[in-house]
């Protein structure tokens, strides 16, 4: 008896101490990248030997890390805007029609792009917008964010929708509202919370993807993660910290919002 | 994506009761359902079936010197070079190495993760689930370019392993494959875990509980009663990571030498210019990925993970 009890205290131990070192390996690159700027000395190294603020200021003189920011939120707005139209029409199609067989194939081909690895979706991509002109505008950029943003917008309206008391659609049909009437003052303002969730998550998919905007961006539209890239290839910048601490804030942010509208197992959930 | 269908029985029947109902307004409730799908389904055809014709199209023309293919020549250049060249052979096989090994660690781990979630509880619950999240929320670059200031021989760990007397010299974790594959783990891991999770969060305890109850220890309840209900989760969490990580870009380009095939891609599409090469190499890799992904659904159904994309 004591040598089980012995033997479930060390598993106990070897347990905690698991999952405490992944812990600690998911969260510290996150820490080195916000804790790196605050050195004074500019060298790259974690900790830091001394602290300063110089870096960030920085970041509010330069041009080209502005106009990256620019550039990433416009791409971001328009996938948040056309991967929300998308997804919240296909999801609420879907709910009317169960059964169709249109509808069961749609959840199956928003999630293949997912699926496909983002280099392989560039070059497609790069090839076919070259291939019909229009190469180099922000649509591309949109368009490509869409195809990963979408599927997440269409997954947490789904489940969204599927906790919609839907007699509520009945009675405003029997009151003699029309489908889009009934839409807009019946189905919405049930469902804004699910609608917000998944447009601020299509807005930071959009914000932190880098391959697929490596291929198609060029230098007027080239978003934060691309710039970030060019920079640290060529060497080790304080300042790709610096950008790397704005992006994982305001990240958090959106998380806080989200969880407030929500909760976080539920977003957690939305995004595997 | 893995718990889409565990509210599909509410929703499937909420949708046969709304189509049971004589009102005129369900009689063309088919029609507008096709109406509300048609953005999307358009959007995919045009952003996402046809851009591959077009690839397929450009992986079967001549090379040309002056532009990036040979537009309206038909040709099996490219693909007699992605199968006779030495060098093209080395860079897929590296890229499936990488992939095989992080999809293996990504799954342990993942497994082993979800479930220390799974089985906590209050703030500690939080935490582990933030830990997941974040990572998930910040960038490819900036997650992949943290490792260098942990991982270089001057840098944190190296510190540390020298002074607790582990090493005696520092060891070069980047540029090398090791780094790739920490850098590639870090990027997948937060998806394995949360896909193994999500189907874990609908098991019941209790019958873990039976079965310690009834005697079984606790490795051994894990995989006689745990293991075989959160295949489903396994296997999404296996093909997303075998799918990212034998297409790794940044992880392999930045922290190791090694040439993947995304990298060498990217140097054919962006530097060389050579577009039927790009993409011939993309169909090869894109069907040996596909080849991949039916072997880990057809082993890990045998152990009851049927793959279900919805």
């Amino acid at each position: 008896m004591t040598s089980t009890l012995h033997r479930e205290t060390l598993e106990t131990i070897a347990f905690r101490a698991g999952y405490l070192a992944l812990f600690a390996f998911l969260l510290l690159p996150l820490i080195v990248v916000v804790a790196t700027p605050f050195a004074a000395s500019g060298r790259l190294a974690f900790p830091p030997e001394s602290y300063s603020l110089a870096w960030y200021a920085e970041f509010f003189n330069d041009v080209r890390w502005l106009t990256a920011f620019e550039n990433s939120i416009i791409v971001g707005v328009g996938t948040a805007i056309l991967a929300t139209v998308l997804g919240v029409l296909a999801a609420f199609g879907q709910e009317l029609d169960e059964g169709s067989r249109i509808g069961s194939i749609v959840g199956p081909l928003v999630l293949i792009p997912l699926l496909i690895p983002p280099v392989i979706l560039g070059i497609t991509l790069l090839m076919y917008f070259s291939e019909i002109g229009i190469r180099g505008s922000y649509v591309t950029l949109v368009l490509a964010h869409t195809l990963w943003a979408t599927p997440l917008v269409y997954f947490v309206m789904r489940s969204v929708f599927s906790r919609f008391d839907w007699q509520q659609l009945d009675a405003a049909s029997d009151l003699g509202a029309g489908p889009v009437q009934s839409f807009v003052h019946v189905v919405l303002p049930n469902v804004k919370h699910g609608v917000f969730v998944g447009g601020l998550l299509a807005f930071i998919i959009s914000l932190q993807e880098f391959v697929m905007a490596l291929f198609l961006s060029t230098a007027s539209t080239e978003t934060i993660p691309v710039l970030a890239w060019t920079e640290i290839r060529q060497a080790l910048d304080p300042m790709v910290s610096v950008v790397s601490t704005f992006l994982i804030l305001f990240s958090l942010v959106a998380l806080a919002l989200a969880v407030v509208a929500t909760n976080l197992e539920w977003v957690s959930k939305q995004l595997s | 994506m893995s718990d889409a269908n565990t509210h599909s029985g509410l929703a499937g029947s909420i949708g046969a009761a709304l189509s049971n109902l004589p009102t005129p307004a369900e009689l063309s409730s088919a029609n507008r359902a096709l109406l509300l799908l048609a953005p999307l389904l358009v959007f995919e055809l045009l952003i996402f079936v046809v851009p591959f014709f077009i690839l397929l199209r450009i992986s079967f023309t001549e090379s040309a010197d002056d532009t990036v293919y040979e537009a309206g020549t038909w040709s099996l250049e490219a693909y007699g070079e992605v199968f006779t060249s030495g060098l093209l052979r080395d860079i897929i096989l590296y890229s499936f190495q990488l992939g095989v090994i992080v999809t293996v660690l990504s799954v342990v781990i993942g497994l082993f993760y979800a479930y220390a979630i799974w089985r906590s509880s209050g703030i500690v619950k939080s935490l582990l689930l933030l830990s997941v999240v974040m990572p998930l929320l910040t960038t490819l670059v900036i997650r992949t370019y943290a490792f260098t200031p942990l991982l270089s021989p001057t840098g944190t760990l190296n510190d540390v392993l020298l002074s607790l007397g582990f090493l005696s010299e520092p060891v070069q974790f980047v540029p090398a494959t090791i780094g790739a594959v920490v850098g590639q783990l870090y990027i997948v891991l937060p998806y394995a875990v949360l896909a193994i999770y999500s189907v874990m969060a609908t098991m019941d305890w209790g019958l873990v509980e039976a079965a310690r109850d009834l005697g079984a220890s606790r490795p051994r309840s894990f995989f006689e009663v745990v293991l075989p209900q959160v295949m489903p989760g396994i296997s999404v969490a296996a093909v997303i990571s075998f799918a990212w990580s034998v297409g790794a870009y940044a992880a392999p380009d930045l922290l190791s030498n090694g040439i993947t095939f995304a990298v060498h891609a990217e140097d054919l599409m962006l530097s060389d210019m050579r577009y039927s090469l790009a993409a011939a190499l993309s169909v090869v890799m894109l069907l040996a990925m596909l080849i991949g992904v039916a072997l880990i659904s057809a082993v890990l159904s045998r152990f009851g993970g049927d793959f279900d994309l919805a």
